[in-house]
């Protein structure tokens, strides 16, 4: 999986992933993640469009960002999931906590 | 009807060695709808990520994966070398929503008709089926 990080607004960060988000990748993504926010930007959009698959360890990567996103006083919004994603998303209850938004650039507009 | 395999060992192999397996096996089926392919993918990417993850407190696991196609089913069975499997496959639910792990075995439930375990020997062989949706 590839990683690309940038700045958007003041304390907005959009991490995009390309590949497959496994238990190999999972640990880039959180890496990421923490770095963005010890770079004061807690407010994180992870744009899933490159994803084409994603499993548990993905899914578990997403929530433990979350998690320190809202400890760091932001949030975590996730964005453009693929078919594939959404049916992980659908199938672990987790699309309330992680609601898909449709453009990584508006994530924190709604 | 098809039928695939793939030996492996953790390290250097990983699930993505399974990945790169299974596209070969959907280009050579192309019965097989998106649907099918997506939750038969995750349901052994989930399997092999389970066995890897508990092996890897020791020396790494020597794998063997098959999948066969018919008509009327997918099946996939997964046998390893690692220790016994002290996992209980009845009943796994989905962890809370906030929990970060614990979700692989309750997916698989959700994405197959049957799960087995059972020590054979050596090793650990973990099945899957899941039925066609009937033309």
């Amino acid at each position: 999986m590839d990683l690309a990080v940038e700045g958007a607004g003041a304390d907005v960060a959009v991490v995009r992933c390309t590949g497959r988000l496994n238990m190999v990748s999972a640990p880039a993504l959180r890496e990421a993640v923490t770095g963005a926010i010890a770079d004061g930007r807690p407010r994180v959009v992870v744009d899933l469009a490159g994803v084409d698959f994603m499993d548990s360890s993905g899914l578990g990567a997403l929530v433990g960002c979350l998690k320190s996103a809202r400890s760091a006083g932001g949030d975590l919004r996730i964005a453009s999931p693929s078919a594939q994603v959404l049916m992980v998303l659908k199938l672990s209850n987790i699309d309330r906590i992680l609601r898909p938004h449709d453009d990584a650039a508006t994530a924190f507009d709604e | 009807m098809s039928e695939h395999q793939l030996v492996f060992a953790t390290p250097p192999d990983d699930v993505n060695t399974v990945h790169d397996f299974l596209e070969s096996v959907w280009s050579d089926d192309t019965t097989l709808t998106d649907e099918e392919r997506m939750a038969f993918e995750l349901a052994l990417v989930e399997l092999t990520s389970n066995v890897i993850e508990h092996a890897a407190a020791g020396e790494g696991v020597a794998c063997r994966l098959s999948v066969a196609i018919t008509d009327g089913e997918l099946t996939a069975t997964l046998s390893d070398t690692a220790e016994p499997g002290s996992v209980s496959l009845v009943g796994r639910v989905m962890p809370d929503e906030m929990a970060e792990g614990g979700r692989g075995l309750a997916l698989v439930q959700l994405l197959v008709d049957d799960l087995g375990y059972e020590r054979v020997g050596d090793s650990n062989v973990w099945s899957i089926r899941k039925a066609r949706p009937t033309a």
